[in-house]
């Protein structure tokens, strides 16, 4: 599987297709939904979509396509080829969602939980199957969440497809069976294949299998922490393995989540006269760490009178040609 | 002033090194819409640096899992951006880091009410910025943003303390 466009930029989401088979746009199709790497704490997770023609689905079902967890590896690889070759009546696409994108919905201001990532993520394939003109008639899609649900809603918005949402859809349907091959074929090949875009030293790939309860995978998350930085980007940050490691192995990280504007806590601390300049002056809504010698001022209780710590790194500006030398 | 405060002020004086400023070594900075309550060495050009994309509106990271937004802010004409280090260890006046000082300077320090004394403290600019890189979290801080504010507070500064011509 050709892989090079995901291999390129790693860090949003990827889509990639098979050619559109032309029987599949003229005859009514059968299209299969399903996901690999829903999971791992290390990864993409990848969606993928397998349509053919109704009329061709004895083929398809000839090919012995099965649940992708229930074949080794290279079945896999073997089976994946065999819909290659049938590429004139077997078509699909993948969506492959890099961990740094699954980390910053999960972690968004506004929460974007992977239930929802997976339904939008499974519904944009089937739209990007009709938008390439595939003659979609029946959708199957194994379940994230609940099928009742998940049905409803893929059916208001496909009316004119027939929408069927299942547990273990995978096993039950060849289709469903033969996305879930491509997905994790795809899946597969990216971990094995991952191009960390941070710059890291005796960097380890013998990442287990990515689950958060393998030991293997644990092991190298605890190896690959930066006190500063947390982990690559190859790392789901909004798993709960994740960030366990990060709360003891990793400096804390407060966020300015809320408008700090009426917290008298950061109110200016480097402007010489707060005292009646905090209404206007915008240094005063600034977080900015204190500079005592320019900041001292009693007749204000807003201006923390604090000590110079002992280690800080100042970041402040200056007028050129005018250093008061010798202070 | 009250009594207390001129007391501690005279305890412990902050001096800034002005060799320092003479020229110190441009760098890249990013300020981050966070706080890591610690001050210690980054790995930034390893981490972050490398993953910075440019999107369709304006440049794209990530620091731990959160999506940042960010756009290169100047500072402002006339004026330079110093990142300011405080010495660290013992550091004795009239030593190593006043070897580079003016003559002028050690007749202060000779006279009886010098200015710097051996337990002040004494900071100096380790490098120097004409722009940075500000963070949002998920969005651009844009034009609105606090630290544009505070950097047009200069020039609305000396406006506000220019003298008035009389008519």
């Amino acid at each position: 599987m050709d892989l090079s466009e995901l291999e390129r930029d790693n860090t949003g989401r990827c889509r990639l297709n098979s050619p559109v088979p032309a029987v599949c746009l003229k005859e009514p199709c059968v299209l299969g939904v399903d996901e690999a790497g829903r999971g791992p704490v290390l990864g993409p997770m990848v969606y993928a979509i397998c349509y053919c023609p109704l009329s061709r689905l004895a083929d398809l079902e000839a090919l012995k396509v099965a649940d992708s967890k229930t074949l080794s590896e290279s079945e896999r690889d073997r089976l994946f080829a065999k819909m290659e070759e049938d590429g004139d009546f077997v078509g699909w696409a993948l969506d492959v969602l890099s961990p740094n994108l699954i980390s910053t919905s999960m972690l968004g201001r506004v929460k974007y939980n992977l239930n929802s990532l997976s339904h939008d993520t499974a519904t944009g394939l089937v739209q990007y199957a009709l938008d390439q003109g595939v003659k979609v008639a029946q959708v199957f899609v194994d379940t994230v969440g609940l099928p009742e649900t998940y049905q409803e809603r893929l059916q208001q918005r496909f009316p004119d497809i027939e929408v069927t949402v299942k547990a273990k859809a995978d096993a039950l349907y060849p289709v469903v069976s033969a996305a879930s091959i491509c997905a994790k074929v795809a899946r597969d090949q990216a971990v094995r294949n991952w191009q960390f875009v941070e710059k890291l030293q005796d960097l380890d790939t013998d990442y287990g299998s990515g689950y958060p309860n393998d030991p293997k995978t644990k092991a190298w998350l605890r190896k690959h922490v930066d006190p500063v930085f947390g982990f690559p980007q190859f790392v789901r940050f909004s798993w709960r393995t994740a960030q366990s490691i990060l709360e003891k192995e990793a400096e804390d990280v407060t966020w300015e989540f809320l408008d700090q504007g009426s917290d008298p806590s950061h109110s200016c601390n480097l402007c010489r006269n707060c005292s009646n300049a905090r209404s206007f002056n915008p240094l005063c809504q600034l977080g900015i760490k204190p500079v005592p010698w320019s900041c001292r001022d009693t007749t204000n209780p807003l201006v923390p009178q604090q000590e110079l710590p002992d280690k800080l790194f100042y970041f402040t500006v200056l007028e050129v040609g005018s250093p008061r030398p010798g202070y | 002033m009250e009594s207390s405060d001129e007391e501690s002020v005279h305890r412990r004086r902050v001096h800034l090194r002005p060799f320092t400023l003479r020229s110190p070594a441009p760098v890249t900075l990013h300020l981050l819409p966070c706080e890591v309550p610690v001050s210690r060495p980054a790995p930034v050009g390893r981490f972050f640096t490398p993953a910075i994309r440019q999107g369709p509106y304006g440049l794209e990271a990530s620091f731990r899992g959160r999506s940042l937004r960010g756009e290169e802010v100047a500072v402002p004409p006339g004026l330079v951006g110093y990142v300011m280090t405080e010495e660290q260890g013992e550091v004795s006046v009239g030593k190593q880091d006043f070897s580079e000082g003016s003559e002028e300077d050690h007749e202060v320090m000779e006279s009886p009410e010098t200015l710097e004394r051996d337990f002040d403290r004494f900071i100096g600019a380790t490098a120097s910025f004409s722009s940075f890189t500000l963070w949002g979290l998920e969005t651009i801080p844009g034009p609105d943003s606090k630290v544009r504010g505070a950097l047009t507070w200069p020039s609305l500064a000396a406006a506000i303390h220019a003298q008035v011509p009389e008519d």
